[in-house]
């Protein structure tokens, strides 16, 4: 897998680690699973920095990409993660479901413009 | 191997956890909405990357920053997430920085006692270059090259 193959960052490290425990806190700025309790911004990224930069990589336009860009990338997915779940949330709730199903997901793509590059790419 | 570049996906723990956090207490997630939503992330890394690169490319550069990413951000319409990035990144800079210079100690440590050898001699030939300098600026002032 591209994961194992590439390096390892102490960041993604960190991050496997938390994913993996949920309950213990690690790293600075890193607080155990109550991230609500701490601004969004000075958060680090959680999500592993190895995965996003296989991502980067899989471009072939792509020559090399600077640690700052893989992070930052990795920082804007975790807001489109939250953004497309609360809007999609929004659906559920007009179905007065607490459940958000993917239909809810296909609504939210179909009728906000920024979700447009989406269209058919989740099948 | 031959995978497509859209099921390089991100680890489901991850994404899960960040939805609950996004969403009120009590609400759940059903399995294909949070598989679609993984595999919309990644869409979306591979969307953003492309969109960075061209930025890149426009800056006659090979190697995509921090700035492409975030002009990256703008071009896509995610304007919203350029000023919570600004501060991410701040953070960590910072954080790098710290790192770096927590290495440097422990190298300099890690050195100390083969440097203590060597360190007179440096010491001398720092102060004949130093003395060098100083001669040649004096000259410099004097013939009034700073102001002309």
């Amino acid at each position: 897998m591209a994961a194992a193959a590439g390096a390892v960052t102490a960041a993604a490290a960190a991050a496997a680690a938390t994913a993996a425990e949920p309950a213990a806190a690690v790293g600075p700025g890193e607080e155990a699973g109550a991230g609500s309790l701490c601004p969004g911004p000075l958060r680090l990224a959680r999500l592993p920095l190895a995965r996003v930069k296989a991502l980067v990589k899989a471009d072939p336009d792509v020559s090399l990409a600077s640690q700052e860009a893989v992070y930052i990338l990795a920082r804007a997915a975790e807001l489109f993660v939250e953004t497309i779940a609360k809007d999609a949330y929004v659906y559920a709730q007009q179905g007065k479901r607490k459940t958000l199903q993917r239909k809810d997901l296909d609504n939210a793509i179909e009728a906000i413009d920024e979700f447009a590059f989406l269209e058919g790419t989740l099948d | 191997m031959a995978e497509r570049p859209e099921d390089l996906n991100l680890p489901n723990a991850v994404i899960t956890r960040i939805i609950k956090e996004a969403l009120p207490d009590g609400v759940n997630i059903s399995k294909e909405a949070r598989s679609a939503i993984s595999r919309a992330a990644s869409v979306f890394v591979l969307y953003a990357t492309s969109c960075a690169n061209n930025f890149a490319m426009k800056g006659k550069r090979k190697t995509l920053n921090a700035g492409d990413v975030l002009s990256a951000m703008e071009e896509m319409e995610f304007q919203r997430f350029v000023a919570p990035l600004k501060e991410s990144l701040e953070v960590y800079r910072r954080e790098q920085k710290g790192k770096k210079e927590a290495r440097k100690d422990k190298d300099k440590k890690a050195d100390s006692e083969e440097q203590d050898k060597s360190r007179e001699e440096e010491n001398d030939d720092d102060d004949e270059r130093m003395e060098e300098e100083e001669q040649n600026e004096e000259e410099e002032v004097s013939s009034g090259r700073w102001w002309s």
